[in-house]
């Protein structure tokens, strides 16, 4: 479960003053649920999910990842959270199965744990052709893969994934969707955010309209997006109804 | 149990990055320096065991060490943000920890060892027969320089990532070269006070010494410098763990 509680994000521009990355925030993402945090670039979803992710620690406000406490209990969210972000960020020298093993260990998992994680996501996340190819030799695809397996690899029951899609072909991009269906199956809670509309406009259970730091529309599949391209001209009406774009 | 694995497993991913063809090359190079130093003094003037002992110290435990670790201490968390690998770090229960420590072992483990290997180069370019006991008292300089010196760089490496090369040589000169160098309590939390130290006794130096340079020397046992150095060392990497625990990068400042 993951519940987001009015949450606020200053930072100081470089001419001193503040500016509102997020303005009290507030949405929630059930078991075996995937939610789109939906919204422009610089809306704040980046923002968001680095602050779900304790990467960023909140102004005001909180949010609770599987009940642990971004603010109070940082650490409780990192174990139960996994986590990728819109860049790769996957060293080049390192093998998928190395990268799954490294992440493993920086995470405390025993010997045992980890070869039996890194053998099941290989296998699951198609990697087992390349596990010994050393990442800067792998498609996009593969090492978006590779980075969602870094992200599951202590077996999170919740997910925050930021563009997972970026950088990713049409297939590639439909593998990945079709794995995020798998996760979920298994009661996986999933919040995934993206820019490109129609790629998950059948994908997600709930979508969170975002701009501007504010929330502006949220509601179930069936509510935005009943007709497919209809999420798009939903989009376009709760971002223009806010006031932008 | 936990922690150490992380560790571990960050210094062994540190020792492969540096282990790519343009850093060894790097490391050979500044390896070779100070015997190619040594060579050309040796053409000029006699050496004698005392020369050859200062001419090592500039070159070995305070130059090589110090340029090693600028290369390999200082871009800890600039690397990370630069490569968009510092979120996959910083998002594990204990990354953050396990990134400075595992690069600060991995910092000491290959600086050490550049600096070693240049000891050994230098030893052999100075061709004095005397010269053998100089080779385990400077192994436990080089030893103790990158120990303290890791650590001491881990601060501006944490404190200001993009600017960390700029902001240790700086410290370098101010603290380890300036405040080193006065004659007052500052100098006690400078690890050029008790290298310095640890080699006017281990030389012998102490009498020969003018009155005015022994300000700058420290007189108490060679151990006291090695506990002092760690001590040092252990202050430096945990305000530094501090530090990178609460540090955040709105995604602006990446890459």
């Amino acid at each position: 479960m993951i519940e987001v509680d009015q949450l606020v994000k200053q930072f100081r521009a470089a001419d001193g003053s503040l500016v509102e990355a997020v303005d009290g925030v507030s949405f929630s993402v059930a078991p075996s649920e995937i939610v789109g945090l939906l919204g422009a670039n610089g809306a704040g979803k980046t923002t968001t999910m680095r602050l779900l992710a304790t990467l960023l620690s909140p102004t005001s406000g909180t949010a609770r990842i599987a009940g642990h406490d971004i603010v109070t209990d940082p650490l409780g969210v990192r174990r139960h959270l996994g986590y990728l972000s819109a860049t790769t960020g996957v060293p080049d020298r390192l093998t998928p199965r190395e990268v799954l093993e490294f992440a493993g260990r920086l995470h405390g998992l025993d010997r045992a744990a980890i070869a039996d994680r890194t053998a099941t996501l290989l296998h699951t996340l198609g990697l087992e052709s390349c596990e010994s190819r050393p990442c800067g030799r792998l498609s996009s695809g593969q090492r978006q893969r590779v980075s969602l397996g870094r992200a599951l690899v202590h077996n999170p029951p919740a997910l925050v994934l930021d563009e997972p899609t970026n950088a990713l072909d049409v297939v590639g991009a439909r593998d990945l969707l079709n794995l995020l269906d798998t996760l979920r199956d298994a009661g996986r809670t999933i919040l995934v955010s993206t820019h490109r509309l129609h790629e998950i406009e059948r994908r997600c259970d709930r979508f969170v309209v975002i701009h501007a730091g504010r929330v502006v529309a949220q509601g179930t599949q069936r509510e935005m997006a009943a007709e497919p391209g209809s999420l798009e001209r939903a989009f376009f009406a709760a971002v223009e109804g806010s006031g932008g774009a | 149990m936990n922690a150490l694995r992380g560790i571990i497993a960050v210094a062994g991913f540190q020792i492969r990055r540096l282990l790519a063809p343009q850093r060894i090359a790097l490391a050979l190079v500044g390896a070779a320096f100070p015997a190619a130093v040594i060579l050309a003094v040796r053409r000029v003037a006699d050496l004698n065991l005392d020369v050859l002992a200062l001419l090592l110290y500039a070159l070995v435990p305070e130059a090589v060490c110090m340029l090693g670790l600028l290369v390999t201490m200082c871009p800890v968390v600039a690397d990370e943000l630069e490569r968009g690998t510092w979120q996959h770090v910083a998002v594990r229960p204990g990354g953050r920890r396990s990134l400075l420590l595992g690069t600060f072992l991995a910092a000491v483990a290959w600086s050490s060892l550049v600096a070693l290997l240049a000891l050994a180069l230098a030893l052999a370019a100075a061709g004095l027969p005397d010269s053998g006991p100089l080779a385990p008292m400077f192994a436990v300089l080089v030893l103790v320089s990158c120990v303290g010196r890791a650590a001491l760089f881990s601060l501006p490496a944490v404190i200001v990532p993009k600017r960390a090369l700029v902001a240790s040589v700086a410290v370098a000169f101010v603290v380890e070269y300036l405040a080193g160098f006065l004659p007052a309590v500052i100098n006690q939390l400078t690890v050029s006070l008790r290298l310095r130290s640890l080699l006017v006794r281990w030389m012998g130096w102490e009498r020969k010494l003018p009155p005015e340079l022994s300000l700058i020397i420290d007189t108490q046992p060679p151990w006291v410098q090695i506990v002092a150095v760690v001590a040092l060392a252990s202050v430096f990497l945990f305000a530094a763990s501090i530090i990178l625990a609460g540090r955040q990068f709105p995604p602006a400042e990446e890459s």
